[in-house]
């Protein structure tokens, strides 16, 4: 993940199964035999220069990871507004000011956090953490943490001493957090990157990660923190209910360049006892990644997540296993049989195995597949990776394997890419992609669909969700998993906190709904109970207030 | 007819060599597909061309080397597979339940409605053909429409679509311009579809419109009033009940194979087919009053004209509305994906109905607008109650609209389209009048009320509106 004084490329291969692959034939060969989409193709144009944003993030070794994006609504205006990290460059907040349909659009605003707060920023997530239902954000920082109280109108207040936090001085790399089962606030946790006081660093000296619950019950406070022991480096971690069991477990994503004796972790977190890592006797298998983000989605809609891991190298995607249960969280590689392995560029002549960054399941051509995106960049210079390492765009197929395009929509670019965000920045009903690149400007694409610079064209039918508990804790419904219904398939995604890497977003949840017109919606709220169904017509934006008898439709400015 | 496009030294068909390769004694309708984008660049002249390969399209009966038949794949309007192969390749309740378009619109001329042996089934639930049922908890029986008139209901449906969304769009802005919720009543061409609210936010409160979906998209289509366009019509009929799939929708971009129903034929029909089928039911000219009929006939459908006005039934069957333009465009602009879009194609086809000599023949408002004699409002009413719910006769609420809510049925060609009610199981129009209960019960109940010559004068009325033959 740093500088390599060895080269774990060079293990990797020799230990890779796909070493042989990795070797043989030139890369244009590769680009020949590439599969085809039948899935529709997404159009993105490159609107880094124009949007109006002039960011880099930038810095020294400490920012070779990190570089994450927040997307959300800072001022109430419910369109997606963006928080980028800068390293030892100030972290930067802009509104969105993109018209319905148009360019993307931003502008520089001032936070109210002062400047040098700002600053040493590697990542950021958006939360109600106080239940006021204005949106906050968690900042990872290269020493003390930061927990923003939004006040609305894009303007915040550090809330560190109010909350009885202790942002701590570590190199936090990764966050989540999740409503416990009967709490009013969220539990928060940390993942930390090395420890770079500890002898012998930076091998083998990975931070110990930190998990905050809330007490107080009319105001949050995290006064101690949990040490969840041993830490491994962890580059992003997520609360997931990986069992359908209503309690969500820690799922950590950990680099192995720095760990010993390490591997991916997962930790049960069971409501009002402390958390336990799953071990080998818990059915847990061992798999040591050079772990960088996490992406989460039900991909059969069985009520089981699978869970995709980027790495240096070939990209993972778990599945329960047949001899996995509900208590035995024992995972497959699926990888290589979907397609999704991403281990080098797919386009140019470099044949070193990919870097792989932020990863994140959505549905870019509203064919109501889940393709996956991947954001890649070699860590620095590193000689026995890829320097050329376009971001992917895996699109979901209907034979369940996924087809690479990054270059064919126009995203393959030549930059380093760390975090990354999609959201529909114009509110047109397509996802929009913005890439954190390091020691480079921000990437930031325009989905056109089937169209081009002049014109958008439609690709298939969408619905976007925004969820609201108005009046209880947890006004953003996180844990809540949302049921999409069209003709008989059905596509369904939980409300997360966390993963990708360094970068969180929250505002209306996409769906692609395909050819179907119209859509049968359920949500089973974060405490378990559903709602009924609401009837919704495709190519709109909707409220969904919980108890609420209808759905609010909502027009875009 | 191919010789006919031949003539004008345009090539519209798609492949040139598979209509040379049709003998002329083909059974097949399906050889000779023509291009969109072709056709979207000719003038009027093709227009014509269309029409009549849309009529040979309407007319004729699929085969299986047309691609009649979906083993594979339900009747259902989204790509749905079949959990296991149907042992019959016809059926009555899962499909196919036809030859073709005109097995069922054919009385008393193709494109029209058919009584009640022309009855389909309206169920999307079972991916298996075995467990079809008429079983009114799982299936709706819908008995077939006229299609005389449909371009001009279309051209009027986008039209109140387009004034109810700029509605929608002024009371939001006004809304957040002022800070303050803002409701108006909406309505579109003088017919009210209730109220709707908005909020600063930019939300909108949709629980008090009425006779719309809420999405404020006007479906002029079905009994039920569920579909946009003749264009979606055709597709999911296609499907429905020939096994016929349109590439548009079920083809290799949404489903991932052009061969969805896995019947070994792929891309069966090709978007410049399905808008011959759709311009040639554009331009069915409209139903018209019965031109030749006893002295004692007309003077009993004048007095019947009048009393029907008189008792409320126009307030729902209105006689007229305007339509501002005759430019009938394919593809439209609501269709959504699945349905070819404009979005879809360089160029759509502009066809200007105005140029046809059944529509010369309407009267013109004060503004010039055609008055399209449809004696409907293209709006959905309750119209069944406890007191009376024969036209309430089903349990299952189709694509979201409830079970005792259906489009207003338009009359004009009532005469021509016995028997009545949306499963035509009413034999005479005295009898569906009756039947009438929710929102029009204060109709029906003066229509009860009145002396049996003028209930016949309202009967004499309705049978002048025929369509022609």
């Amino acid at each position: 993940m740093t500088p390599c004084r060895v080269s774990p490329a060079a293990v990797w291969l020799r230990r890779s199964a796909l070493a042989a692959a990795l070797l043989a034939g030139p890369g244009l060969a590769q680009a020949d035999t590439r599969p085809t989409s039948l899935a529709p193709v997404p159009a993105f144009l490159d609107e880094t220069g124009t949007a109006g944003i002039a960011h880099r993030y930038d810095g020294p070794w400490e920012y070779f990871v990190g570089g994450g994006t927040a997307v959300f609504d800072c001022d109430g205006d419910r369109r997606p507004d963006i928080f980028l990290a800068g390293g030892e460059n100030r972290a930067s907040l802009y509104r969105n000011r993109s018209e319905s349909g148009g360019p993307l659009t931003f502008e520089l605003t001032t936070t109210g956090v002062p400047e040098r707060q700002m600053t040493r920023v590697l990542g950021a997530y958006p939360l109600d953490f106080n239940n006021d239902d204005i949106l906050d954000l968690a900042v990872l920082r290269l020493g003390e943490n930061l927990l923003l109280a939004g006040q609305g109108d894009c303007r915040f207040e550090i809330a560190n001493r109010a909350l009885g936090f202790d942002g701590g001085r570590e190199w936090t790399t990764s966050f989540s957090a999740v409503w416990e089962t009967g709490e009013t606030f969220p539990t928060l946790a940390f993942g930390n990157y090395v420890d770079r006081s500890a002898p012998g660093a930076p091998w083998g000296t990975c931070h110990d990660n930190f998990l905050f619950r809330p007490n107080g019950a009319l105001a949050p406070r995290y006064p101690e923190a949990f040490r969840l022991s041993p830490g491994y480096c962890a580059l992003s971690i997520l609360f997931t209910d990986w069992n359908r069991s209503g309690e969500p477990a820690l799922r950590m994503s950990n680099d192995r360049h720095y760990y010993r004796d390490g591997q991916e972790q997962l930790w049960a977190v069971p409501a009002g006892r402390p958390p336990r890592p799953y071990r080998a006797s818990d059915g847990w298998r061992t798999v040591r990644i050079w772990g960088m983000g996490i992406a989460s989605i039900d991909l059969n809609v069985d009520g089981f997540p699978e869970y995709a891991l980027t790495s240096m190298g070939d990209t993972k995607l778990q599945m329960l296993d047949d001899e996995a249960d509900e208590t035995l969280p024992i995972y497959r590689d699926i990888a290589f049989d979907t397609g999704v392995t991403a281990h080098r560029p797919y386009t140019g002549d470099d044949l070193r195995p990919s870097t792989g960054w932020h990863a994140d399941f959505q549905d870019l051509n509203n064919d109501s597949l889940w393709d996956l995106f991947i954001a890649k960049g070699n860590v620095e210079a590193m000689p026995d990776f890829a320097a050329f390492d376009p971001d992917n765009l895996l699109l979901g197929q209907w034979d369940g394997r996924f087809v690479e395009v990054g270059d064919s929509s126009g995203l393959a670019k030549d930059s380093r890419g760390r975090g990354a965000g999609l959201a529909d920045f114009n509110l047109d009903g397509l996802l929009d992609v913005i890439v954190v690149n390091r020691s480079a400007p921000v990437s930031l694409f325009r989905n056109v669909g089937r169209g081009d610079a002049n014109q958008t064209r439609p690709l298939g039918n969408w619905l976007a969700i925004d969820l609201r508990q108005p009046g209880q804790p947890n006004t953003r419904a996180v844990g809540a998993k949302v049921s999409v219904k069209i003709g008989n398939r059905t596509v369904t995604r939980d409300v997360l906190i966390g993963g990708g890497h360094a970068s969180g977003q929250m505002g209306f949840l996409h769906f692609g709904l395909g050819v179907s017109e119209r859509a049968e919606v359920r949500v089973r709220w974060p405490d378990g109970d559903w709602s009924h169904t609401y009837r919704v017509f495709a190519n709109h934006h909707v409220i969904i207030e919980r108890d609420a008898a209808e759905v609010r439709l909502w027009m875009a400015p | 007819m191919k010789h006919a496009l031949f003539l004008t030294g345009i090539v519209l068909f798609a492949s040139a060599a598979m209509a040379d390769d049709a003998p002329p004694w083909s059974e097949n309708i399906l050889d000779r597909p023509l291009n969109f984008e072709k056709l979207a660049s000719q003038d009027t002249a093709a227009m014509e061309l269309l029409i009549s390969h849309g009529e040979r399209l309407f007319i004729g009966k699929f085969t299986t080397a047309d691609g009649a038949g979906r083993p594979a794949a339900t009747q259902a309007i989204v790509p749905t597979k079949r959990r296991r192969p149907s042992p019959l390749t016809f059926q009555r309740l899962a499909g196919l339940d036809a030859n073709s378009c005109a097995s069922c619109h054919h009385d008393p001329v193709a494109g029209a409605a058919g009584d009640f042996t022309t009855n389909v089934f309206v169920s999307e639930g079972f991916e298996s053909a075995d467990f079809e049922t008429i079983d009114p908890q799982f299936s709706n029986e819908r008995g077939t429409t006229a299609l005389q008139g449909a371009g001009l209901i279309e051209l009027l449906a986008r039209e109140m679509t387009k004034e109810l969304r700029d509605q929608r769009r002024d009371v939001a802005h006004l809304a957040r311009s002022t800070g303050t919720a803002q409701t108006i009543d909406l309505s579109a061409k003088g017919i009210s579809f209730g109220r709707l609210t908005a909020h600063p936010d930019g939300s909108l409160d949709v629980h008090e419109i009425e006779g719309i979906d809420p999405d404020l998209t006007l479906r002029p289509f079905s009994q039920k009033g569920v579909f946009t366009s003749l264009r979606q019509f055709t597709v999911n009929a296609l499907n429905h009940h020939h096994g016929i799939q349109a590439s548009e929708r079920f083809g290799a971009v949404w489903t991932g194979t052009d061969d969805f129903d896995e019947d070994g034929l792929a891309a069966e029909i090709t978007e410049g087919d399905v808008s011959a089928l759709v311009v040639w039911q554009a331009t069915l000219a409209t139903p018209a009053r019965k031109q030749i009929m006893p002295e004692i006939w007309a003077r009993a459908a004048e007095k019947g004209e009048q009393q029907f006005g008189a008792i409320g039934c126009a307030q729902c069957h209105v006689p007229a509305l305007p339509l501002d333009s005759l430019i009938f465009e394919d593809p439209g602009p609501y269709e959504t994906a699945g349905t070819l879009r404009p979005g879809d194609v360089t160029d759509g086809i502009h066809m200007d109905l105005a140029t046809l000599d059944w529509v010369k023949a309407l009267d013109r408002d004060e503004q010039g607008r055609v008055l399209v004699p449809l004696f409907g409002d293209l709006k959905r009413h309750k119209i069944a109650d406890a007191a009376q719910d024969r036209l309430g006769n089903e349990l299952l609420s189709q694509r979201f609209v409830p079970r005792d809510e259906f489009l207003t049925a338009e009359l004009w060609g009532v005469g021509s389209t016995a028997p009545y009610g949306h499963r035509g199981d009413l034999t005479t129009l005295d009898e569906v009048i009756r039947a009438h209960g929710g929102a029009a019960t204060a109709a029906r109940k003066a229509y009860e009320t009145l002396p049996e010559i003028e209930r016949e004068s309202i009967i004499a009325f309705l049978r002048s509106l025929e369509i022609p033959q």
